[in-house]
């Protein structure tokens, strides 16, 4: 098959190439970046038969319309949102097949903040410090280091052959709601909490703040008591972590975040909910369930087994 | 009621940070960069970052129980061999201080009852060493300057700093990489491209290497900018 471009008509409010996250760097200050929902990147993938962590477009709220200026195959995955193919409705969670002038527009999402746009092959952009994903903060990555842009032309990886027409079963579509659950295990200052404030960390209906992109959300609804003095030596956070500074208001961070942060850890999301972290949105109740470490563990591996059925690396997914 | 003692086998110094990450404290930054590099080299972990006085390890959750990363980290901890000696090779960092490209000089004089000669005389007396890079790519924490121990970040951070700002606050010397915000006490600015994530080595500086500040004029200034 020929190569496959794709144009940008209107790029939303923010749409970006993510791939695979950035592993093994922290340590010299590189965040994660990558698709802020995984495992929704890794069932548009499958649909298209690419390896299930191969550069998409990552769309926020607003959703993205582009134009195919060759015969291609997409798929769409993510936030609840209609999808439409020159003005007529299309299913997401299933292989879609463009013509060459053909129009692939994603509406507004009406649940969840993020959907993934995969094309068959991948889109083609160079890996920066190890991945094509896009981080915004430091400008590398992903298409130019930037948010696509309306006239922007994307090239995709040229595959061999057309894929298999599929759908995602109906059990392996994650629901995007406005109420989530997030399993979440102490974090290393909980002791700087009081004990009522340990308690409620875990007993508070949590509203998304405005605050809310791909560094971290800031989560509403309670004031927590610290004692840290505001005085704690720097000390590394990861996506999940939640920090509560002095004024009391915990911060939940994504997969953009700094790698170094001076606030109490107080809660570490587990690693088996953070890619619903990605679907978060202002206004969004969340509750933090709480797992002791070996708890958090059977149920990944539980999780990892009930995915596996369709999508069989899924542990390097989530 | 959670309790919080999650498991026997993480006793400090050695304790968990949640599922996938065990952390040991370390006396100073130097033995928790010791660590780091230890755990990095034995290729079992996923991510191995220290901090100011701990070190954090990710783990493969899916893969290692918690109790065998605490056990492992333990086990680091025994053998992790004597934190190194910085190079002898110092980096020469040339910076700009004060007017536009150092607006909190002043006030950092101010603080430390010293003139604007005094301060840079001292802060280009010496060699640093890095303690580490971490917060943004390449964001160099460079430990030794004691004369400003007392200098606190700002009460409100600046909202866009220019890559290269050189920071102070309690006796580290910060520089930025990226534009962008920062509550370090901006006090001057290097030309020297310390991130360029496009090129081979994205990374000029890497913890436990010394720096040296070298002051330089506005006229300098602009024609290495030029460079």
């Amino acid at each position: 098959m020929r190569n496959v471009t794709v144009r940008i008509l209107k790029p939303g409010l923010q749409t970006t190439v993510q791939a695979g996250p950035r592993t093994g760097q922290r340590h010299l200050g590189v965040p994660a970046s990558g698709a802020a929902d995984p495992l929704s990147l890794a069932l548009a993938n499958r649909l298209v038969g690419n390896a299930l962590l191969a550069p998409a477009l990552e769309t926020t709220l607003t959703g993205v319309s582009v134009r195919f200026e060759r015969d291609g195959f997409a798929a769409v995955t993510g936030a609840r949102a209609k999808v439409w193919l020159n003005g007529e409705r299309v299913k997401r969670h299933r292989t879609l097949f463009a013509a060459e002038g053909d129009e692939l527009e994603i509406g507004p999402a009406k649940a969840g903040a993020r959907n993934y746009l995969a094309f068959a092959g991948g889109v083609d952009v160079d890996e920066v410090l190890d991945s094509a994903s896009t981080y915004l903060p430091a400008g590398f990555g992903g298409f130019r280091g930037r948010a696509l842009r309306a006239g922007d032309v994307l090239a995709v990886a040229p595959v061999e052959e057309a894929p298999e027409r599929l759908k995602t079963p109906k059990d392996f579509r994650p629901p995007a709601g406005s109420s989530w659950a997030l399993r979440a295990c102490y974090g290393a200052e909980v002791d700087l909490l009081d004990k009522e404030s340990r308690f409620d960390l875990f007993d508070t209906n949590f509203s998304v703040g405005r605050r809310a992109d791909r560094m971290g959300l800031q989560l509403e609804g309670a004031r927590f008591a610290v004692k840290s003095g505001g005085r704690l030596a720097s000390a590394p956070v990861f996506p999940g972590t939640i920090q509560c500074p002095e004024d009391g208001r915990p911060f939940l961070l994504s997969i953009d975040a700094q790698t170094i942060g001076g606030y109490p850890r107080v809660a570490q999301v587990a690693r088996a909910d953070r890619h619903l972290i990605g679907q978060l949105r202002p206004g969004d109740h969340v509750r933090l369930l709480w797992r002791d470490i070996d708890s958090a563990r059977e149920e990944l591996l539980a999780k990892h087994v009930y995915w596996r059925e369709w999508l069989p690396d899924i542990s390097t997914i989530i | 009621m959670p309790s919080s003692d999650d498991s026997a086998a993480l006793t400090p110094p050695v304790f968990p940070c949640g599922d996938d990450l065990v952390a040991a404290e370390c006396a100073d930054t130097r033995s928790a960069q010791a660590l780091a590099d230890h755990l990095r080299e034995s290729g079992q972990w996923l991510e191995c970052v220290a901090g100011i006085a701990s070190c954090v390890a990710r783990f493969d959750l899916a893969t290692i129980s918690p109790a065998d990363a605490g056990e492992r980290m333990l086990s680091a901890l025994r053998t992790v061999p004597a934190a190194l000696e910085a190079g002898k090779d110092v980096v020469e960092v040339p910076v700009c201080y004060g007017g536009d490209h150092g607006p909190d000089l002043d006030d950092v004089c101010a603080l430390l009852g010293m003139d604007r000669d005094t301060f840079i005389e001292r802060h280009t007396g010496e060699a640093y060493r890095v303690d580490m890079l971490g917060f943004t790519p390449g964001f160099a924490f460079i430990g030794g300057f004691d004369a400003a121990r007392e200098v606190p970040r700002r009460p409100e951070p600046r909202v866009r700093l220019q890559p290269g700002s050189i920071g102070i606050a309690g006796g580290r010397t910060g520089i930025y990489t990226l534009p962008g915000p920062g509550g370090w006490q901006i006090v001057g600015r290097t030309p020297m491209r310390l991130f360029d994530a496009g090129a081979e080595q994205p990374f000029r500086l890497r913890a436990g290497m010394l720096v040296r500040f070298v002051a330089i004029g506005e006229e300098e200034f602009a024609a290495e900018c030029a460079t």
